[in-house]
């Protein structure tokens, strides 16, 4: 075969696999939200006190800007490390990949060091505000004990990837990419059994959810109590698991009476459009579907220090490893908001009841100090859910479609 | 060879550098287990270890040698994770070829190691104690004071004896003297300077008119 039929054929091939990628993607973006939804635009004074809103878009701000340091000051760090983070080499007596690990391990242990101060900032604006209850010196020791499972897991990382690259060469991506896609399954999987207790003592939560459940037309799920309350204030719920591992878990922050009954059923039932929905699975088929273009420009990047089957190149490679992920932040933050929506517009359908739900964004307001209508940039790069104003206005946009 | 300079960097973050490590001596040491049982019935039946399970057991010891001096700071590199020979400076030696063992004392092996595990485990608490003092030390200095050096690598010799006693590695009891090992290439006491390069033994000293010659590393 000629060079240039070669050429060809690796342009065809690159294009077959573009257009199947798109289309997967394109998939994946597809909600049941009605595409021509219009959404009003909302006063939130209406709903919440001046004093409240100012009270939140301070708190945000600030909060943002630790934000925006959590954001940027790894890619700093990393950028450093990646120049200079080889001169560790001298500090293992270990092959390949135990040196390769200790680079890694060296790498997170600098970005820990570096990242304390703005963590013990943002604590102290959190406690200030009386979301977070932990101390600082909790903070330091909690967080140097969660150091010592980011290294295992940056270790079982280098592990596959350069034990690949030792086998495939920079070929190792395609070996790679599958693993870590089955390991996000895995871990997804077994996430909801280290997590929270059954749920007790809301015997009518149990059976709203049952009823939400044969409305939504899915199989209910286990409710579990997650215990939080010792650290922080702020109320939350999760869909969890995957398959029989399924489960919905309830801060105990949401439970404390803070919250209406009514409120708890939309939320119940907002986490049942999620299993509904399988958004889990989609989340795991969004990660696939970024996890062999990343490895593949990781691969390409990681050559000029020798490839992955070198030591060498780890330093490179855990910039790139945060560096990628972070360019494509808003990417996934759109993603995910997506998947947030069409769970808030299936929960509407289920509990039929838009003033719980509206009662419910504004006490999230109140309680979670969250500014419900930041400045553009704030969604785009930490925006996981709709904001406050824009659920609040999907409310009221159901309501104008089903006259509730 | 150890020139006494830490990394004050990868001192602060010792134990948890060791994690991977911790987990793999875990996983290791299950596999040990198990063929400890069988190795201790075909010591029974033909007077000594299998040699598959001998070479398995010394791999094991050589590298939890190095995952203990690394984790109490007796040596500054990373450790591998084959327990290959004159791969570290801390370096343990043992007997790569099976040897007769009596079979009386292979039977009560369980029991007859009692004694020296509990000067095993004071010796831990010491080398515990040892090893807080000497983090401070290595993280303003940079350095690991020689005397806790020392102290820690015989502590690791004599506890390694032990377990190679236990896995029937040896048939020599363990023995805890610095100096009666000195034959055998136990110099970290003696002579300081040359501390590093001399490694550490499991073989314990019972019979010093026939030692083994110390080992380069």
């Amino acid at each position: 075969m000629s060079k240039s039929s070669r050429r060809l054929l690796g342009l065809l091939i690159f294009g077959a696999l573009a257009a199947v990628w798109f289309y997967i993607a394109y998939r994946l973006w597809q909600t049941s939200v009605p595409d021509d939804l219009k959404q009003p635009s909302v006063d939130m004074s209406t709903l919440v006190s001046s004093s409240e809103l100012n009270r939140a878009k301070h708190f945000s701000l600030v909060l943002d800007l630790f934000g925006l340091a959590g954001i940027f000051l790894p890619l700093l760090v990393l950028g450093l490390y990646a120049k200079w983070g080889h001169r560790f080499m001298r500090e293992s007596a270990a092959g390949p990949i135990g040196t390769g690990m200790l680079l890694a391990m060296l790498g997170i242990a600098i970005l820990w060091i570096a990242m304390l101060p703005s963590g013990l900032g943002a604590l102290w604006w959190l406690r200030r505000y009386g979301i977070e209850k932990t101390g600082y010196a909790d903070l330091v020791i909690g967080t140097w004990s969660v150091l010592g499972f980011e290294f295992l897991g940056i270790c079982l990382t280098i592990l596959i990837v350069m034990g690949f690259a030792r086998l495939l060469g920079n070929n190792w991506w395609l070996a790679g990419a599958p693993v870590f896609v089955g390991i996000a399954i895995l871990v997804t999987f077994v996430q909801p059994y280290g997590f929270g207790h059954p749920l007790v003592g809301h015997a009518t939560l149990v059976q709203a959810e049952k009823r939400l459940a044969q409305k939504e037309g899915v199989k209910a799920v286990p409710l579990r109590e997650i215990d939080v309350s010792a650290t922080t204030t702020a109320p939350n719920a999760v869909a969890m698991g995957l398959g029989p591992s399924r489960r919905i878990g309830l801060f105990d922050t949401i439970l404390d009476g803070r919250f209406s009954e009514p409120e708890l059923e939309s939320v119940v039932a907002h986490e049942l459009a999620h299993h509904k929905h399988n958004d889990l699975w989609k989340g795991i088929g969004w990660y696939a579907l970024f996890a062999f273009p990343i490895a593949f420009v990781i691969a390409q990047l990681t050559k000029r220090r020798g490839g992955m089957m070198v030591p060498l190149a780890v330093p490179l490679f855990l910039f790139a490893y945060v560096a990628i992920p972070t360019v494509l932040l808003p990417i996934d933050n759109a993603f995910s908001r997506r998947l947030e929506a069409e769970a808030d517009w299936t929960a509407l359908q289920a509990t039929n009841d838009p003033q719980a739900a509206k009662a419910l964004f504004v006490n999230f307001v109140q309680t979670t100090n969250q500014d419900p209508n930041p400045p553009f940039w704030d969604p785009i790069l930490f925006g996981t859910h709709p904001t406050d104003q824009q659920r609040i206005a999907m409310v009221e946009a159901w309501q104008a479609r089903n006259g509730g | 060879m150890d020139d006494l300079r830490r990394s004050r960097l990868t001192v602060f973050f010792r134990f948890l550098l060791c994690f991977p490590h911790l987990i793999w001596i875990y996983l290791w040491g299950a596999l040990v287990g198990i063929v400890f049982i069988l190795n201790w019935l075909v010591a029974l039946v033909i007077g000594r270890p299998a040699k598959p399970f001998q070479r398995f057991n010394a791999a094991f010891l050589r590298y939890t040698t190095t995952v203990i001096a690394y984790l109490f700071l007796i040596a500054n590199p990373f450790p591998g994770f084959a327990g290959e020979p004159g791969s570290y400076p801390i370096e343990l030696e043992v007997p790569t070829t099976p040897e007769k063992q009596n079979r009386l004392k292979t039977f009560f092996r369980l029991l007859l190691i009692y004694p020296a595990l509990l000067v095993a485990g004071a010796l831990l608490y010491v080398t515990y104690f040892v090893t807080f003092l000497a983090w401070w030390a290595a993280m303003i200095t940079g350095r690991m004071p020689r005397g806790f050096r020392d102290l820690g690598a015989n502590a690791i010799r004599y506890i390694q004896q032990c377990y190679a006693y236990f896995l029937l590695v040896t048939g020599s009891y363990p023995c805890a003297s610095p100096y009666v090992g000195m034959e055998l290439g136990t110099l970290v006491v003696e002579a300081p300077t040359a501390a590093a390069e001399a490694p550490a033994v499991a073989e314990a000293p019972v019979e010093p008119e026939a030692p083994e010659a110390p080992s380069e590393t």
